[in-house]
């Protein structure tokens, strides 16, 4: 029986009643207030770009130590290390700045970027499923990643990081719960 | 052997099979083998010829083994209490798959060089789940793959659909006589002429370069000056370039013929079967409900001769951007303009007619002049600067080159589009080639947008439209229009009841 009434509702709803869409009138995702991440995320980019600027120094260290025709250009590398490193704080702060997420009623948005900013939608019915992430360090500071997996192919996917876990835990119920919804609805029909 | 359409009891393939095994078994030592053979023979010349004939007639003997077990213990059945399909089969490695009926989404049947020569044919089963074709029987007769073909089906759709079985029954015993669209050996000629230029070109252009710098050592070395006139240059050159263009149609032509010969497509019940291949005759099945995008191209002469191409991209289960992914779009050569119309209203239950259009913006000709003539041309002024003697001689390319960037460009820039009504999405795109991709908004999965920090001042950016069977970008729009069009496409997304796949 539900599933006949539910069925002729969406008759009624989308089929029938056929009128023009002011595509004015539609909620715009860009003016959705996006929430920041938790500031301690900071400190996880900030360590990552420490690690890899630190292997970066042992490498050209070694290299500097125990080759000695390259010794006399040591400042080449010592420029790059430092402009590379310049250029890693920056955009880390650019792109902690401009990460932001959102969940509506119907879909997820998150942008991110520094150079592009890039703003990523995707509906809760195309959801395939949701997984919960957390890194080492990210433990520690009780953050964790939310990662939401469509039929789009690996690009598509979105990837949340620097939310708290315990808001983590209920975005992925949350999330979970709409795709069951979602399948049930389809194996009804 | 049991009776044909009994397959209750295990059974093993054609015992002709063998054949194909031994081969497909070889093929892999052979692969396997080869950087071991490569070495030893540029190694060691002095190895005598009895020690490699010995040799050789070991694996030969050792793969033929191989290849028998693998057929003796290959069988298969259908286990009818559990209603399940069963194979066996594995040398030392014992395996046991048992597909559940009900996954069963296609069973293909295929024939590859070796398997036309002996007269057998491949089964192979697509189940819901797994990502690779592990199912296939590699060879069995035509009538009996026929037989089990059917029943794989049926038995899978008694369950849930029972009615149609009649139905499907008579489908497929007329299918043999009524195509619904054949594509003529002659539309096959014209699609090997008029296709794949660029390519074509690349070589040309390759070719040609290579051929002039070798004539040119050769004159300059033997001092054949005083021989060879301008005249005698110039007529060389005009045969080489005909030659090659010739050359490049032929295999063109013949790649073509070998790919889509015989190319019928028959409909069955919801779902078109494609058949084609002149060597290796392939076996495709498209659902409506699994395509997710369709691209039609066609370029100058193909729009006078009226053919075009159509692509046709299904989901599948690997992962949507990787080479499988690309190489898995179905490919219609050398349709009419009614057979496209036709196949469009099949595939997407309506001719997709062109909406709101949408131009990028001037600023994407202007980076693409950058990129293919301002930055080559400054470089190579540069380097013509630091090395006059041998790079000043290729200056005469320079305004040819300039020319052909510059008409791709324009025809490339007054091509690209991107049309838009409530019920599909167009993208024109292509200087020679002109694409079109039609997109039903509720086939998208996720959008991004995205935009340069120094594209924010002009308001322009880039959208992506993610679907299970590729991805589509149109890119430097209007930023305010991209942003509508998302909110109108979500909107469509989230309220549609209408199921991706």
């Amino acid at each position: 029986m539900d599933t006949v009434n539910n069925e002729s509702d969406n008759l009624t709803d989308n089929n029938y009643i056929n009128n023009p869409i002011d595509t004015l009138t539609l909620p715009k995702f860009e003016e959705v207030k996006l929430s920041p991440l938790q500031a301690n995320y900071y400190k996880v980019m900030l360590f990552n770009i420490a690690v890899f600027h630190l292997l970066l120094v042992l490498v050209t260290g070694g290299l500097l130590y125990f080759v000695e025709a390259i010794r006399p250009y040591w400042y080449i590398p010592v420029t790059v290390i430092v402009f590379l490193l310049a250029i890693s704080l920056t955009i880390a702060r650019i792109s902690f700045k401009r990460r932001g997420f959102a969940f509506r009623t119907h879909d997820v948005i998150y942008r991110s970027g520094a150079i592009t900013v890039n703003t990523i939608i995707i509906p809760y019915n195309r959801v395939q499923h949701v997984a919960l992430h957390e890194g080492l360090l990210s433990r520690k500071l009780g953050l964790a990643t939310i990662e939401i997996f469509t039929a789009g192919g690996n690009s598509s996917d979105l990837k949340i990081p620097g939310l708290e876990k315990e808001h983590a835990e209920k975005i992925k119920q949350l999330l979970v719960g709409k795709v069951l919804k979602q399948d049930k609805d389809a194996n009804e029909e | 052997m049991p009776m044909k359409s009994d397959f209750s009891s295990p059974q093993r393939q054609s015992l002709v099979g063998v054949v194909v095994m031994f081969v497909d078994t070889l093929q892999g030592t052979a692969r396997a083998l080869l950087p071991a053979l490569a070495i030893m023979f540029f190694r060691e010349n002095h190895i005598s010829k009895v020690y490699v004939g010995i040799g050789l007639a070991v694996i030969l003997l050792l793969t033929a083994i191989i290849a028998y077990l693998k057929y003796y213990n290959f069988t298969f059945f259908l286990d009818e209490d559990n209603d399940e399909f069963v194979i066996r089969k594995g040398v030392l490695n014992k395996t046991r798959i048992a597909i559940p009926l009900d996954k069963i989404q296609q069973v293909n049947i295929n024939q590859s060089v070796i398997q036309k020569i002996i007269g057998v044919h491949a089964l192979e089963v697509d189940t819901a789940g797994s990502s690779k074709k592990e199912v296939t029987i590699k060879a069995i007769s035509h009538d009996l793959a026929l037989a089990l073909k059917k029943r794989l089906l049926e038995s899978g759709k008694s369950n849930t659909l029972t009615g149609d079985i009649a139905d499907n029954n008579e489908v497929t015993n007329s299918k043999e006589e009524k195509a619904f669209i054949e594509i003529s050996f002659k539309s096959l000629l014209k699609t090997g002429v008029t296709s794949n230029y660029a390519r074509s070109f690349a070589v040309l252009l390759a070719f040609t370069l290579t051929v002039f710098q070798n004539v040119e050592e050769y004159v300059d070395d033997y001092s054949f000056e005083k021989y060879i006139t301008t005249e005698v240059l110039l007529r060389f050159m005009f045969f080489i370039i005909i030659g090659v263009i010739v050359l490049m149609l032929l295999v063109n032509l013949t790649r073509t013929i070998l790919k889509f010969f015989n190319y019928k497509i028959t409909k069955q019940q919801n779902s078109l079967l494609l058949s084609h291949g002149l060597l290796n005759t392939r076996n495709t099945i498209i659902r409506p409900e699994r395509v997710q995008m369709v691209t039609v191209s066609r370029n100058y002469f193909q729009k006078k001769i009226d053919i075009q191409d159509i692509k046709i991209k299904q989901t599948s289960n690997s992962d949507v951007n990787s080479k499988e992914q690309q190489k898995s779009a179905i490919e219609i050569p050398g349709c009419s303009e009614t057979e496209k119309d036709a196949l469009l209203q099949f595939l997407l239950n309506k001719i997709p007619e062109r909406g709101v259009m949408l131009k990028p913006s001037i600023r994407k000709a202007v980076i693409q002049t950058l990129f293919f003539l301002v930055i080559p041309l400054c470089f190579f002024s540069l380097l013509v600067y630091f090395d006059t003697n041998k790079l000043y001689d290729y200056g005469v390319y320079v305004p040819v080159y300039s020319i052909f960037v510059i008409v791709m460009i324009y025809f490339s820039y007054r091509n690209s589009a991107l049309f838009v009504n409530n019920e599909f999405i167009i993208k024109q795109s292509g200087a020679w080639d002109v694409d079109n991709d039609f997109l039903a908004p509720h086939k998208i999965q996720a959008i991004n947008l995205k935009q340069y920090f120094w594209h924010k001042r002009s308001d322009i950016g880039y959208v992506t439209l993610y679907t299970a069977g590729g991805t589509l970008t149109f890119g430097l729009a209007d930023y305010t229009r991209l942003k509508q069009l998302t909110n109108y496409w979500l909107y469509q997304v989230e309220t549609t009841d209408k199921n991706w796949m």
